[in-house]
Formats: structure tokens, sequence, C-alpha cells
């Protein structure tokens, strides 16, 4: 099947005209197997996508280039109770998730 | 997720962004999708899918959440504006097989629909594709901390 969701990019542009993730630290919930993820997170300092779905945290931690091994990671977790200490982030990222 | 949730989730989003820190809360609506068939010449649309109550329902309490944390001055809205997010199939029948088993109580889709896609690709360009637009919304909101 060919198939391909958002071929004009509207959502990494509008994303992009709408916070500066130049070394930013961001945090993605709902990152799912990571499809907007590596639309922005080379530019950033460093990004944690959270998803509550394994097979997905799982497929985008495989999917992960090497050049961003120690730049972005995944975890699974719910937004109910984030993993981090407070003020970790300088951008957090609601990717269809609320 | 319920209410309840959605607005601790806001709360723990909210604690772990620094002072000056930003949510960008990026979210299809659930109204009504629009399915187009689409090549260089021409553009014709063909139907929309009706949306889930569910859906709609999960819509109004994410927006209900929002206002609740903007009245609660957890966050301030800075910006916000819609654009479209497009799902791509080359044939009328791929995206058939793609909504049947990715779209399930999502968004449903009449026999009327699918007969005026599927006659428009099949009489369309040679580079015809059939297309749904999604609406989406991004809205940028500032954290407000004492």
């Amino acid at each position: 099947m060919t198939f391909y969701k958002d071929p004009e990019q509207n959502e990494t542009k509008t994303l992009h005209k709408f916070t500066d993730i130049a070394r930013k630290r961001v945090l993605e919930i709902g990152c799912g197997e990571g499809r907007l993820t590596w639309r922005y997170a080379a530019a950033s300092h460093s990004t944690i996508g959270l998803d509550p779905d394994k097979d997905a945290v799982r497929v985008a931690t495989y999917d992960r280039p090497s050049a961003l091994v120690n730049k972005v990671h995944f975890a699974n977790a719910q937004a109910q109770y984030i993993p981090f200490h407070k003020e970790t982030f300088d951008i957090a990222i609601l990717a269809w998730s609320l | 997720m319920e209410h309840e949730g959605m607005v601790h989730a806001l709360s723990e989003i909210r604690r772990v962004l620094a002072p000056e820190g930003v949510l960008i809360d990026l979210r299809p609506f659930s109204d009504e999708w629009r399915i187009e068939v689409v090549s260089a010449r021409e553009t014709v649309e063909t139907g929309h899918f009706t949306p889930s109550p569910i859906g709609v329902a999960d819509d109004e309490a994410a927006s209900q959440a929002m206002a609740d944390v903007e009245a609660r001055g957890w966050f301030k809205r800075e910006d916000e504006t819609y654009f479209p997010f497009h799902y791509v199939w080359d044939t009328a029948s791929e995206m058939e097989k793609w909504i049947d088993e990715e779209w399930e109580g999502v968004a449903t889709l009449s026999e009327d629909a699918k007969y005026a896609t599927r006659s428009a690709w099949a009489l369309g360009d040679a580079d015809s594709q059939v297309r749904v637009k999604v609406r989406m919304l991004i809205t940028r909101w500032n954290v407000v901390k004492e």
C-alpha cells in the first residue's frame, strides 16, 4: 500500500513557526513511533518521547538514527505521571494526545 | 483520557516545565474530515467522514481541560491556528482498506461517499490520488509559575 501522512509537512512547518526548538530540552507526550519526533529532534538540545504504548516506544527506539542516540530517548509512561524532576524541560509537546 | 486525567496530566506538564517554558498542544479535530480526489489538474471533493460521538466528546473534554487550567492560572494562551493535515493514498481501495483497519470507531464513511470516491478516482487523471483532509489545531501556551 502506498500511503503518505502529511506529505506537505504542514505539521512540522507549523510547529517550527510556533516555537523555536533549537537547543531546547523537549518533552513530547504521545510520541507514538516517533513520526513527529524525527521532524524536529535533531535541532533540540535533547528530546524525551513518552508514550503509554510499549510497542510504539520499542519501534521508536529501534528507528532512532545513530546520530541521535545521545540526544533522543523514549520511555513508556503516561502523561498523568511524568517520571522527571520538576523544571526539567523548556518545551512540552502534546502530540495528538490530550 | 477523562477530564480529571487531562487536568492532572496538565499539572504534571506544568511541574516539569521550566519557568518561561512553553506547552504546544497539537491535535486533530473530529469534525467532518473531507475526502478529495486530487491530481495536478484538479481537486474533486467526494464526501466526508462522519465523526464518532466519542471523538467529538474527546475534543470537547480536551478543550474544557485547557480552559480549566487557563482559569486556574497555570498556563496562558499565546497563539493558536488551524492547519490541514492530509492522509494520502494512491488508490481509493487503499483508502478503504486503511479506514477499515485503522479508523474503526474513529470516523465512519458512508457507502455513497465510498462509491463517489471510487468513481472520481477511476475517472480521474493518471496521477490521481485520494486524500483525507483533517483539520488540526495548534496552540502555544506559556507556563505560569508563582
